[in-house]
């Protein structure tokens, strides 16, 4: 009999273990309600979640220094990692929201997208005209023009800005600049020049392109549409516009994609994952490859590798169509949200417009971080000067992305438009098929656009 | 209180904790999969739309479904075939033939098991790498260039060097269970069979083969599971399903539907016919290949 006593009191210790650890997520809640309130003078505690990309992770750290200096009354919680995705998702859906988000969309696991598509991203609008803490200026005074009325920005295309752009990088095709000259060779401006200089090229043993992955053709594919078709062809192919992709000026980009992979480094699709990419960059440090697209960041990315001697980097912009025609350098963008399921969404808007001040700028630019802000070029080295000072010598910005659609099964416009590059290389696909897979993914998403 | 009763209730309490963990963490999950199949939703938002077996059917349709698919049973017959031919081989020569040095080569056989499935995909990219890879230096010393491949680049045959990958890692896994069952059969059944006359060979199908039959079984079964698993983390490390789509197998494919293209709902569909498939398959093995246990 007393056996049983001491089984049923186990058994019972065991149901409480286990009801406590059920429980324990209403707890946590619990605590967060305490401090649930705006911003005034009341105490509070803001969750930031950062993507720890390129620059580090001391940079956050900093600048939270820097805004609980300026705001006492706020504490900032901040989450930082390399998979922050993976770190968050199982917090968000157990109802803990992180107040902003600093993650930019096109990331593989898509949360920025995906918060975008269910409506779960506050209107970050009234942003702009808030003035900067510690200065007299309003936010949209600070800001560089065009970088608020894009796609990327204001994915619902009605005017509305969502996510505030943070960190601005150009892209273009990266090169290097003492092989040009050594060989005595020009840097194409258009795509006829750009074949010749193939050929050339090819004598000499060397390809003439190479590119890291599929995915790095989104920015050289928007460069392509904008020089061929204008802005008007790539907001008609962005939101997924009938017919779009059938147009002469669509193909033509389609074609010279198809015409680049004749001379295309041979190795470059087996590098082309996820492990192998900075193979094919090394590609063009050791130069076996001429161009690959790519961005700003690559320089960082690739410092420690080793290079052919005297190698310095050079980026152009996308080549013209024709003489004298349009060049383009697509800008990528990091940008910031607040998720709108966040507790303290005024305070988290007020740290926001923190991050455009003189002071805030100047910690993003140490740590290699450029926002998009009036004079922040003129702050950078010369190496980075050679990048942002892109467009002051001829070339146009290209920006944007896809327009948001509510989620469609089965049907994503990067794997067709972009992932289908390497069967496009590989010679698997022809245009014509390409053209119509993009097609057929782009007549899903139209009826699904918000 | 009957001597009967007690005991049930004995048994209910010693049950209980196993049952309670089991339906909390195994079944309640595995139902809300299920559920969560037939409804539109981003997984996130509170508004989900019931949808029915609408997912079911748009995967019927969808290409790259149908094709990560493929890719998964491919690599699920090759490499339970392979891996069985050569780790029974391998597990009969060490266990019966004296071999030198056979328990270094149970230990070289076994470390692949040991290793991350990422430090694998490393391995394997630096063999498989076109300009200074493994494969490829050996087939240029031997001037066989007609060999040389983009093991990684060419669409045909990449899912086959996946293959190779998943083979490797495999092998001295089942060769040690097989040698466990093997070193277990008395030695005196090959000595009665050789005064009989019997070969090696004819002695291994005679004698090993039925005796190792129900292990054979049983890892039939592991073989589906790590496979469906250990693809999707191999792929994800080395090739991210590319080039275009052509490793992508189904628990990729359900992870890029789940998270990638915001549709949590109709990576649950995947998931629910990627249980199914598997648990059936599982099934039709084991009973196409039972046999009466032979005893000793």
């Amino acid at each position: 009999m007393k056996m049983k006593k001491y089984l049923l009191a186990l058994s019972l210790g065991l149901i409480l273990v286990l009801a406590a650890c059920g429980g324990s997520s209403d707890d946590s809640k619990k605590d967060d309600g305490d401090k649930d309130s705006s911003s005034g003078d009341k105490e509070v505690t803001l969750h930031l979640a950062a993507l720890e990309s390129a620059y580090g992770a001391d940079v956050w750290k900093n600048i939270i220094k820097a805004y609980e200096g300026i705001n006492e009354n706020v504490t900032v919680d901040l989450t930082i990692a390399k998979n922050l995705e993976e770190v968050i998702r199982p917090e968000m859906q157990a109802g803990n929201y992180p107040d902003i988000f600093m993650l930019a969309t096109s990331r593989e696991e898509a949360l920025t997208e995906t918060l975008i598509k269910e409506n779960g991203v506050e209107n970050l609008s009234d942003v702009l005209t808030m003035t900067v803490p510690g200065e007299e200026v309003q936010v949209q005074d600070k800001l560089l023009d065009g970088f608020t009325d894009t796609l990327a920005t204001n994915p619902y295309d009605d005017g509305e800005m969502y996510l505030a752009p943070m960190f601005y990088s150009p892209t273009g095709l990266f090169y290097n600049a003492a092989l040009f000259e050594e060989k005595g060779w020009e840097v194409p401006t258009t795509w006829d020049e750009m074949w010749e200089l193939g050929e050339k090229a090819d004598k000499e043993g060397i390809a003439l392109f190479t590119y890291p992955i599929a995915g790095y053709f989104d920015t050289l594919i928007g460069s392509l549409l904008y020089a061929s078709g204008g802005p008007e062809l790539f907001t008609s192919a962005m939101t997924y516009e009938e017919g779009a992709w059938q147009t002469d000026e669509a193909k033509r980009v389609l074609e010279t994609v198809e015409k680049l992979s004749e001379y295309t480094h041979p190795n470059t699709v087996a590098n082309a994952n996820p492990n192998d990419f900075t193979k094919n960059q090394q590609l063009v440090l050791d130069n076996e490859a001429l161009f690959m697209p790519n961005g700003s960041w690559v320089v960082d990315e690739m410092k420690e590798a080793p290079r052919a001697d005297g190698f310095e980097w050079g980026m152009t912009a996308v080549p013209a169509f024709e003489e004298g025609g349009d060049q383009y350098a697509f800008t990528f963008f990091e940008q910031i949200w607040i998720p709108k399921e966040a507790e303290n969404i005024d305070a988290a808007k007020e740290f926001i417009s923190f991050l455009y001040s003189d002071e805030a700028s100047d910690i993003f630019l140490e740590a290699g971080a450029v926002q998009p802000i009036e004079g922040n070029v003129d702050k950078l080295d010369e190496q980075k000067k050679l990048f942002y000072g892109i467009y002051e010598e001829g070339a146009l910005p290209a920006m944007g992305t896809f327009a948001s659609t509510d989620p469609v099964p089965g049907a994503s416009i990067s794997d067709e438009l972009y992932g289908k590059v390497d069967s496009i290389m590989s010679g698997k696909l022809t245009v014509e098929g390409w053209q119509k897979a993009i097609q057929e993914v782009s007549d899903k998403l139209r009826p699904a656009m918000k | 209180m009957s001597k009967k009763r007690s005991r049930n209730i004995f048994i209910a309490i010693c049950v209980s904790p196993a049952v309670i963990l089991f339906t909390l963490f195994m079944v309640l999950p595995t139902i809300e999969v299920f559920r969560m199949s037939l409804y539109n939703w981003g997984g996130f938002s509170k508004t989900k739309e019931f949808v029915g077996f609408n997912n079911f059917k748009l995967l019927w349709n969808d290409m790259n479904f149908i094709q990560s698919f493929q890719n998964s049973v491919l690599l699920i017959v090759l490499v339970a075939i392979i891996t069985i031919i050569f780790a029974v081989f391998f597990a009969a020569v060490l266990t019966k033939e004296k071999v030198v040095g056979g328990n270094f080569f149970r230990v070289i056989f076994y470390i692949p098991n040991i290793l991350s499935i990422v430090v694998i995909a490393g391995i394997f990219s630096a063999v498989y790498d076109a300009k200074s890879g493994l494969l490829n230096s050996v087939f240029g010393v031997l001037k066989l260039d007609t060999f040389k491949q983009m093991w990684l680049g060419n669409q045909d045959i990449i899912i086959y060097s996946i293959a190779g990958a998943l083979i490797w890692q495999a092998i001295g896994y089942y060769m040690v269970m097989y040698m466990s069952s093997m070193a277990s059969i008395p030695e005196s059944y090959y000595e009665a069979a050789s005064l009989e006359g019997a070969g090696k060979f004819k002695q291994f199908t005679s004698i090993t083969l039925p005796l190792i039959w129900n292990n054979i079984r049983t890892t039939l079964t592991f073989y589906i599971i790590s496979t469906i698993n250990l693809s999707f983390l191999l792929v994800k490390a080395m090739t991210g399903g590319g080039p275009d789509g052509s490793t992508e197998v189904f628990l990729s494919y359900m992870y890029s539907q789940a998270y990638g293209n915001s549709t949590y709902g109709y990576g649950m569909a995947i998931g629910v016919v990627v249980f199914t498939f598997s648990f059936a398959l599982a099934a039709i093995v084991s009973r196409i290949t039972k046999r009466d246990v032979l005893e000793y």
